[in-house]
């Protein structure tokens, strides 16, 4: 059997905090590092920067970070980010990345690449890290403000499969997030899903455990969060910004005297591990679940590892065939039959 | 072959369930789609550019502009402003 040499994966090198610098300095590791890369963006913006030989998709637009990402993807046809969902979808490319505009890169990957079929709405599923153990996968962070329980049981289907490709974890323990561990506790979305999941409605091949709580996300005996939207990117924002406020107090204060100085010595190489290891860059960025293509959002801020690391995620994505994987998990499940007064959706 | 607005309907109607993962015959026409059919902004769009490719097999060069999205809120809204367009 003759073994077909991957696609490239399609990197945005116009989105993000940094780019193209950073982002080209990412996709030029990648490429060092053996992962096939195509860059897509505007020649004009890249004058003077090196592009280390890699082909480049020229384009004529960018999508910019404050703009209505649907609405975007409709007049600015040839942008980067459109230009590269479409370079999966006419298979020039394996999988695309972008650290610019969310939104903009979500409605890219639905309206280019289209969706799994059988899935009602795509969800950003992020990894959060948890030292010393696999991360766990929290989504929906943020595609879906507004969420039915149904919507909520696919992404335990969702969630399930991604924790188990990506990070190798043969049966993952899903939680539904909510505001006490008991069943019952919760908002009308939260006891729907809870009544769902319980009943077994994702299917045998979801290994719920119940409800979880905040405070369980960091924790190693939970590997699937699952949430709507909004609570899932509120909760990744105040993760994000705990940490790194805590980060920072305590590096403070390692150099805020001469003794601290002395402490810090013995204890940074203890902590710059851990600080590694709570670093969003070194997960990459979040996955897309639900589209026909492998698609990753990259956090906006992102350096040149995190995009490397991105690129890495995405060559394996693509490899491995999670979308596959993914469409054969969704097409076995069980259909959704929501409680009384819910819709399916 | 010409669109008429019962086939613009079941147009609608036909994509609609592809992309909400809905039955089609639960899709009156009358249907508010952010109220009764919870089709988020981003489901309105994938509606808009499946309309726009299907129509245009009809109709070259169908497009519906972005300005008049915001006054199609139901689904007789979209048929009629299609119907009208053709």
């Amino acid at each position: 059997m003759t073994v077909q040499p991957l696609l490239p994966v399609a990197i945005d090198v116009l989105g993000g905090d940094h780019a193209p610098a950073a982002i080209l300095d990412g996709a030029r590791q990648a490429a060092a590092a053996g992962i096939p890369v195509l860059l897509v963006g505007r020649a004009a913006d890249l004058e003077g920067h090196d592009l280390g030989g890699l082909e480049l998709i020229d384009c004529s637009q960018v999508i910019e970070m404050d703009e209505d990402g649907a609405r975007a993807v409709r007049t600015k046809k040839d942008s980067t980010l459109v230009r590269a969902a479409e370079a999966v979808r006419d298979g020039r490319a394996s999988a695309f990345l972008s650290a610019g505009n969310t939104g903009a890169t979500m409605a890219s990957a639905l309206l280019r690449m289209g969706r799994i079929k059988g899935v009602a709405r795509p969800a950003i599923a992020t990894p959060i890290p948890v030292p010393g153990s696999t991360p766990t996968v929290l989504l929906d962070a943020g595609a879906n403000a507004e969420c039915t329980a149904a919507f909520l049981v696919q992404f335990a289907q969702m969630g399930s499969v991604y924790a188990r490709r990506r990070f190798g974890i043969d049966r993952p323990r899903v939680g539904l997030l909510s505001i006490g561990e008991e069943d019952g506790k919760g908002n009308l979305l939260a006891k729907e899903t809870n009544e769902l999941l319980r009943a077994g409605a994702a299917g045998p091949d979801v290994n719920f455990v119940g409800n979880v709580e905040g405070r369980d996300i960091m924790s190693a005996d939970i590997d699937v969060v699952v949430t709507d939207g909004f609570t899932g990117n509120v909760v990744l924002k105040t993760l994000e910004g705990g940490m790194k406020f805590f980060a920072g107090k305590v590096f403070e204060a390692l150099v805020a005297t001469p003794e601290a100085k002395e402490a810090a010595k013995v204890l940074l190489p203890q902590l710059l591990p851990l600080a590694e290891a709570l670093d969003p860059s070194t997960y990459g960025g979040a996955m897309l679940l639900g589209v026909d293509g492998v698609a990753i959002i990259s956090h906006g801020s992102s350096n040149a590892i995190a995009i490397l690391n991105a690129a890495r995620v995405a060559r394996d994505m693509a490899q491995d065939d999670l979308v596959g994987a993914l469409r054969a998990a969704i097409a076995s499940a069980p259909p959704v039959v929501a409680p009384a007064g819910e819709s399916a959706g | 072959m010409s669109l008429d607005r019962p086939a613009v309907l079941a147009l609608v109607r036909d994509r609609l369930a592809d992309i909400l993962e809905i039955e089609p015959s639960s899709i009156a026409e009358g249907a508010s789609f952010t109220d009764d059919l919870d089709a988020d902004s981003l489901a309105l769009i994938e509606l808009v550019e499946a309309l726009e490719e299907e129509v245009g097999k009809h109709s070259p060069g169908f497009h519906i502009d972005d300005e008049d999205l915001q006054d199609l809120k139901t689904v007789r809204d979209a048929v009629d402003y299609v119907t009208a367009k053709l």
